[in-house]
């Protein structure tokens, strides 16, 4: 199964990730202000969420990964060196 | 000086060099003051412009290179750089994209000659100068198109404890940890929905101080950042400039990009229209993609069309 981690701090309660979720995986913790993972099972890998993200707060583990048609080959093989 | 310090253990040898840049990655070390002793207990600096007088390049094991490499002096160093040192770090965003002088790719060499010496209003001297500088090549390079580069630690610059972080991953045999996170990841003011209709230029009004940049209709490219600063700007009252380079999402997949990231999350938190958001940002592309557009990754993607929307502004100037 994929597991979801937002990064506490990083998460800035934006509801960006509610917004673009095509499963409702997520729900908004008010007092904390924060996304929390409400529904882990659902989900289905789609990334949508990670890529919104202003902050960058998600990792996703145990999801398929799915190649682009279109991509940056020569960038993908420098981006392990960063820093 | 720090080349004659001596410690139980073999300390680790550093070489630094400073192409064509502004120094600020190397005042940004000397700016950490008596905290760089410290550092000095483990690694021996030994080439490093701002810090010892060294003129040569002694073999090291680390060597830091920030700046691109805009003139043949510029080519020579980062060579001599590579020779003599094991492990290269693009230190920078210069160094990695080719930074604000990278924004020259959008201009000949002629025209930039002709604004800075030729034609310039506010000296009286009208001809660029020939002796004693190093000739200038046609465009700017980014220093891993002219050699190999081993790690990139992008920032404007990037933040002392990045570096040291850097250096300490190094010393301790970890592999490099590439945090993904973004200026937004620092930032503490308040992200929420409103219905601003109208993009505000960032010499508009006051901004309000605890909430959201994006929200109150402020074009702030911290959402497509990474951090390596600590996002001091945003906490500053100013918005992000993205001097760190764009993430690794809009680096690696041609079809994302600065202006269409900036504009799905900022149409969501305001009610401007996306479309609107992007033309904004084409508008003033110089400004938004100043610190990357002289790398391939960004300035080669097939939807930047820099000259075009500078043709379209121009345009309307006139």
């Amino acid at each position: 199964m994929i597991h979801i981690t937002i990064h506490d701090k990083a998460c800035r309660g934006c509801q960006l990730c509610l917004d673009i979720c095509p499963t409702n995986v997520f729900t908004f913790d008010a007092a904390a202000a924060k996304a929390t993972v409400a529904h882990e099972e659902d989900c289905i890998g789609c990334l949508s969420c990670s890529y919104l993200c202003p902050s960058g707060a998600f990792r996703h583990e145990e999801h398929r990964i799915v190649k682009n048609f279109y991509r940056d080959c020569e960038f993908l093989s420098r981006m392990e060196k960063f820093l | 000086m720090a080349h004659t310090h001596t410690s139980k253990t073999d300390p680790v040898t550093i070489n630094t060099e400073w192409l064509s840049d502004c120094s600020g990655c190397h005042v940004a070390i000397v700016d950490m003051h008596e905290k760089l002793l410290n550092v000095l207990e483990t690694v021996q600096i030994l080439h490093c412009p701002v810090l010892t007088d060294i003129k040569d390049y002694p073999k090291a094991k680390i060597g830091l290179v920030s700046g691109a490499i805009r003139t043949e002096h510029d080519r020579h160093a980062a060579e001599e750089m590579r020779k003599s040192c094991d492990v290269i770090i693009a230190w920078g965003t210069c160094a990695v994209y080719g930074g604000i002088a990278g924004a020259g790719i959008v201009h000949t060499q002629e025209e930039i000659f002709d604004t800075v010496y030729g034609n310039n209003k506010t000296t009286i001297t009208h001809a660029a100068p020939s002796a004693e500088i190093s000739p200038f090549e046609q465009v700017v390079t980014p220093i891993d198109e002219v050699i190999g580069v081993d790690l990139y630690l992008p920032g404007c610059p990037p933040h002392p404890a990045f570096v040291f972080d850097a250096l300490l991953t190094l010393l301790e045999g970890r592999a490099p940890k590439a945090t993904k996170e973004t200026v937004c990841a620092r930032c503490t003011r308040t992200m929420k929905r409103t219905g601003v209709t109208k993009i505000k230029k960032n010499f508009d009004g006051v901004p309000e101080r605890d909430v959201c940049f994006l929200s109150q209709g402020y074009i702030c490219l911290g959402s497509v950042t990474l951090d390596r600063c600590m996002s001091p700007c945003p906490a500053n009252g100013t918005m992000c400039t993205g001097c760190a380079g764009a993430t690794m999402q809009i680096l690696t997949e041609p079809n994302r990009d600065i202006r269409t990231e900036v504009a799905d999350r900022m149409s969501r938190m305001t009610s401007i229209n996306r479309d609107e958001i992007i033309s904004e940002i084409e508008y003033s592309a110089k400004s938004h993609y100043s610190y990357t557009m002289a790398a391939k990754m960004i300035g080669k993607k097939p939807t930047f069309l820099i000259n075009k929307w500078i043709a379209n502004t121009e345009a309307e100037y006139e």
